[in-house]
């Protein structure tokens, strides 16, 4: 761990500052070394920890059923094998698969866009303007947010069937777009990182609300907004609960209750399957797939997640 | 405060935040407020008071699961805290800008396998016969997966696989929160002598303090409602979890094996209450709403 | 009661004449009200079955993705049949997928399916309840059909005397053996379970390292308890059960289990672990196992090569006069009692249980229909994977499953794997494991509305 020495705070200084860039030696250098590598290696044991079992589930991809259990477990199988498992997979009733995969896009991408539109200002109101309820507002969000999944199921399923919504992608996407996390996110984020004097400024200037809205916070929201989309969207992507209990035909299915659908089929989880099985190299071909869109938005959307935020944008 | 200023945001904040008011009356309000008046009434809606909290608590799972759920918080919630800050904070020092990217997209990975896919990998982690880490496995004694899922180490298995999926996700928002505190601050107490340990101690985790609260406060809610790890394992394994393993499970079980909603909201109304104190607590004592 | 009715409305409460313990009407009570929530329960009538107007329309058909090419068979054989064909998990593992939708349904009254697949026995203890199921030996389906099936094999479905569901498969356990292996070291196959127990211990003996068989599964006590006429899962009546897991019947059986475990030829892994795929699956002198296991194990899973798996009856206890045999599961088909179109939601049922198209050919486990089950038979031998007639002992084995292990709502399977398999990776012994089983399945038991008897 870290002790308190100058020298370590030298190690904190600014980012941009290369490690290995000379810097004026400080007065009890010793330290530094042991204290960055034991950094280092702390971080390393955990990207290891973090990566191998996704490594593994990508070389199980490139396996046959046998060579899984019989090699060695982080060994590549072959591309071969792999093209084997795309063909079964995709013979899985049909290209089901790309249904599912179709379906998730759908639910997750209309649900963001309704979260984005709705959490945003709603974040921003909250943290940046005065209105009679705030204060409960804010309560009730977080009461909803802790609130059990199990429960909320039953009422809602009688809620949407009310409204005649049952079997409708819109049955899925509405209660998607409800997303109490991303307008605390939000609120956190306008709270801590916006500055009050600048809105203040901008009313000053004779912007109006909605103006001081527009034209001052959402351009500097980017994070926020990065934040809470990234977040809606791997939370509507993964969710598994709801689709399960909301949707009755399984060509409506997203993706990871299709998982469970496929998980169900494998005899060495579910003895009762028979003999047009799917095997395990196959569901975790299926499960890269189910990833895939989740990791290619997170590099994309990782510059916004960490951006200096307001700091850079008013010193640059 | 002027009164024409009060008066001009207060109907602007309304209009900001109606859409998002609609959506949390119909997805949050009306549902909760109906799952407290099932936890309330009986099959044939007449109000039966407590009966259905009494009926939860003597159901001879109730204990064990209440006991399950504990002992899994008290894993989770302090390596959650302590790890995501610990690790975030040593990341933020990394200044290798490349370096730093490419250890928060691999710390991330695991958030995009969430459910069925991450517990599927974990069922192969744990198994000695095809784990890659079967040499540590081997070195704790454990020979078979069945010695490894006992249920004694359930509670570490699920923090492990917990924060496995979940504490890249957390950390990357610690990160840029961290960044978010300005350069200038920490160059101040670096001049005051400060050292990392300190300048950690004592500029940056303050500063995260809202963060922090907001993770212990879903994280503690995510924990309580314990459901897809356990509810996967006990399928996709030999079963030693139950189906009964956690109280969201033994609600689920209520609600939908026994046909008992009402017993199902009541458990669920515990929890609930349950998590609502816990973040009172910490609400109160991390002054949360405080709009400094 | 009277008020309960009145209150709830369904009339399912004709069948709980029988129900006593004021438990086991209480959570009936629940069922039948939730069942009827929403729109004051017309349907559900079971004894005098009403059918809902016959509109005719599409055939809704649920089943598991094995079950989806029975389905688009008929379908392709019947392309006038409007048919609306949903895969869906088959209810597998217990994930009690098909009674959270009905549920749902009942409460919604709309959107049931016509014919279900489900590869869980007990899906009657619920869906009779719930007002699901259509009796189906009320006028139906004819007395004559009904007849083919296997002795007891419909015994899962009956309530009260009503049918409620059909068989799709029988899994009755049968001895599996290693035939060149058997030859090669000169061993006999064992017809008491005397004999296996002492050939357990020769083989340990003399080749140690191998099995005659596997402790380890979930379905443990339906292989060997179940065989050994264990009392342990009685069911009856519809909410009645009487445990008695402790008896003579069960302890010689967990006692010849632990003899076998402790000199290690008895298996503590699931067969269908990676470390018992890894590490034994070459290593199999004998298994017994319910009839799936010759595909879906041997063939499928561990690819022994053909000409070596046989199979022999279930040993028996010395001195027991009737033969008796365990199951492993096998699936059943419901039909729904708000089906529209019944008529060809029947003829889409008989077809798929009794079809030599179908269940004589296709189908992966033993058809519960015996004439089906004879052209599976003769199909199977003429495949030469096994080592000699595998029909006999399967067909005498079908006719032999002990009649008094039964299927309640709650999971015998689960109950196994929470209170034993955890005490028996820890090195104890069955026998000192069966109080808190029993206990177990009385707590599991009366939590799900069920009158016990110890």
């Amino acid at each position: 761990m870290p002790t308190d020495t100058p020298a370590d705070a030298r190690r904190t200084a600014p980012r941009r500052h290369s490690v290995t860039a000379p810097r004026p030696a400080p007065p009890r250098r010793g330290h530094c070394g042991p204290s960055s590598a034991l950094s280092a290696a702390v971080l390393v044991l955990f990207a290891l920890f973090f990566t191998v079992p996704v490594l593994w589930l990508v070389l199980a991809a490139t396996k046959t059923d046998e060579q899984l259990v019989h090699g060695n477990p982080l060994s590549f199988g072959s591309w071969q094998a792999l093209r084997a498992n795309w063909a079964a997979l995709s013979g899985f009733q049909d290209d089901v698969v790309l249904l599912w995969l179709r379906n998730s896009a759908l639910y997750s991408c209309l649900a963001l866009v309704i979260t984005l539109c709705v959490a945003i200002p709603a974040g921003y109101a909250l943290a940046l303007t005065e209105f009679r309820g705030r204060r409960t507002l804010l309560v009730v969000t977080l009461i909803v947010m802790i609130m059990p999944n199990s429960t909320l199921v039953v009422p809602l399923f009688l809620e949407i069937n009310a409204v005649g919504l049952i079997g409708s992608t819109w049955s899925v996407v509405l209660p998607f777009s409800f997303f109490p996390f991303g307008v605390y996110l939000a609120h956190i984020f306008f709270s801590t990182a916006l500055p009050r004097e600048l809105l203040a400024a901008a009313r000053l200037d004779g912007c109006s609300e909605f103006g001081v809205f527009r034209h001052v916070a959402l351009p500097l929201a980017t994070p926020a907004v990065a934040l809470v989309g990234f977040f809606s969207f791997v939370g509507n992507w993964t969710n598994y609960f709801l689709p399960y209990v909301l949707l009755p035909e399984s060509d409506q299915l997203p993706i990871q209750v299709g998982l469970g659908t496929l998980l169900a089929n494998v005899p060495q989880f579910n003895p009762t399957a028979g003999a047009l099985a799917v095997e395990r190299p196959q569901l975790a071909l299926a499960a890269l797939l189910a990833i895939a869109p989740v990791l290619v938005i997170f590099l994309f959307a990782q510059r916004f997640l960490v951006a200096g935020m307001l700091a850079g944008a008013t010193k640059e | 405060m002027a009164s024409g200023r009060v008066r001009w945001p207060g109907r602007a904040g309304h209009g900001f935040v109606t859409p998002y008011v609609v959506l949390l009356i119909a997805f949050g309000v009306v549902p909760t407020g109906y799952a407290i008046y099932f936890a309330f009434t009986d099959a044939g809606d007449t109000f039966v008071g407590l009966s259905n909290f009494l009926a939860a608590a003597n159901d001879f799972r109730f204990v064990t699961a209440v006991g399950h759920v504990a002992i899994y918080l008290i894993c989770w919630l302090p390596s959650l805290v302590v790890l995501v800050v610990a690790l975030a904070l040593t990341l933020h020092r990394v200044t290798v800008r490349s370096a730093s990217r490419a250890l928060r997209f691999l710390y991330y990975v695991p958030g995009a396998l969430a459910g069925t896919t991450g517990v599927l990998v974990w069922l192969f982690m744990l198994d000695p016969a095809v784990s890659p880490a079967a040499f540590l496995l081997h070195a704790f004694g454990f020979d078979t997966f069945g010695q490894v899922v006992a249920p004694e180490h359930l509670p570490i298995l699920f923090t492990v696989i917990a924060f496995w999926t979940g504490a890249g996700g957390w950390m990357v928002v610690m990160y840029g929160a961290l960044n978010n505190i300005s350069p200038d601050l920490i160059e101040a107490a670096k001049i005051d002598g400060a050292g990392a340990w300190r300048t950690a101690r004592h500029v940056q985790i303050p500063l995260l303090r809202k963060w922090i609260v907001y993770m212990v406060i879903l994280a503690f809610a995510g924990g309580t409602q314990l459901f897809v790890e356990p509810q996967l394992l006990s399928q996709a394994s030999v079963g030693v979890a139950g189906r009964d393993y956690s109280l969201n499970q033994l609600s689920y079980d209520f609600a939908f094996q026994n046909n008992n909603v009402n017993t199902a909201a009541a458990v669920s109304v515990e929890l609930l209450l349950v998590g609502l104190v816990v973040a009172g607590l910490f609400v109160a004592r991390s002054r949360f709403f405080d709009a400094d | 009661m009277t008020t309960a009715v009145g209150a709830g409305g369904a009339a399912s409460f004709r069948t709980t004449r029988r129900r006593t313990a004021s438990f086991a009407c209480a959570a009936s009570l629940v069922v039948a009200a939730v069942t009827a929530c929403g729109a004051g329960g017309t349907t559900g009538v079971q004894h005098g079955f009403q059918p809902v107007p016959q509109t005719g329309g599409t055939v809704t058909v649920w089943v598991d993705a094995t079950r989806l090419v029975a389905a688009e068979m008929y379908q392709k054989a019947h392309p006038s049949v409007s048919m609306n064909i949903v895969s869906y998990d088959g209810d597998a593992n217990g994930s009690n997928y098909l009674q959270t939708k009905v549920s749902l349904f009942n409460r919604t009254r709309e959107g049931w399916p016509d014919v279900v697949f489900s590869s869980q026995n007990n899906e009657v203890t619920w869906a009779v309840d719930a007002g699901f199921t259509a009796p189906l030996n009320k006028g139906l389906l004819p007395e004559s059909l009904l007849a083919d099936w296997a002795p007891n094999a419909n015994d899962p479905c009956l309530v009260d005397g009503t049918l409620y569901c059909l068989r799709n498969d029988l899994s009755q356990t049968v001895l599996w053996y290693d035939a060149s292996l058997m030859r090669q070291w000169g061993y006999q196959v064992p017809t008491t379970w005397e004999d296996y127990e002492a050939l357990g211990k020769r083989v340990a003996q003399e080749h140690p390292g191998y099995l005659v068989g596997s402790a380890g599964d979930v379905f443990t006590p339906e292989i060997y308890l179940w065989a050994s006429k264990c009392g342990a899962n009685q069911i009856t009546g519809p909410k009645a059960v009487t445990v008695r897991a402790t008896g003579p019947n069960c302890t010689r059986m967990a006692a010849l289990l632990d003899t076998l475990i402790e000199n290690r030829t008895m298996s503590t892994s699931s067969v269908f672990s990676s470390d018992f795929d890894k590490n034994l699956a070459g290593k199999i002198l004998m298994m017994p196992g319910p009839a799936w296991f010759g595909g879906a194990l041997f063939q499928d899973a561990f690819k022994v090569p053909a000409g070596r798996i046989a199979v022999a009856p279930m040993p028996q206890w010395s001195g027991e006069e009737e033969p008796a045999v365990g199951n492993v599961g096998g699936g059943t088909w419901l039909l729904s009692a708000h089906s529209t179109n019944l008529k060809a939601a029947t003829d889409f049922l008989t077809w798929v249980t009794t079809s030599d198209e179908y269940q004589g050919t296709e189908a992966p486990g033993y058809p519960a229909h015996a004439p089906a089950a004879t052209t599976w038979l003769a199909k199977q031998n003429s495949s030469g994977y096994y080592a000699g007639d595998i029909a006999a002992p399967l067909r005498a084995a079908a006719g032999q499953v002990w009649p008094e292990w039964g299927y309640g709502q709650f999971s015998q399977e689960a109950i196994w794997a929470a209170t034993v398999t955890p005490g028996l990776t820890a090195g104890k012994s069955i026998v000192s494991l069966l109080p808190a089983w029993q206990d177990a399945i009385v707590n599991h038991a009366r939590a799900n509305g069920y009158a016990v008897t110890r």
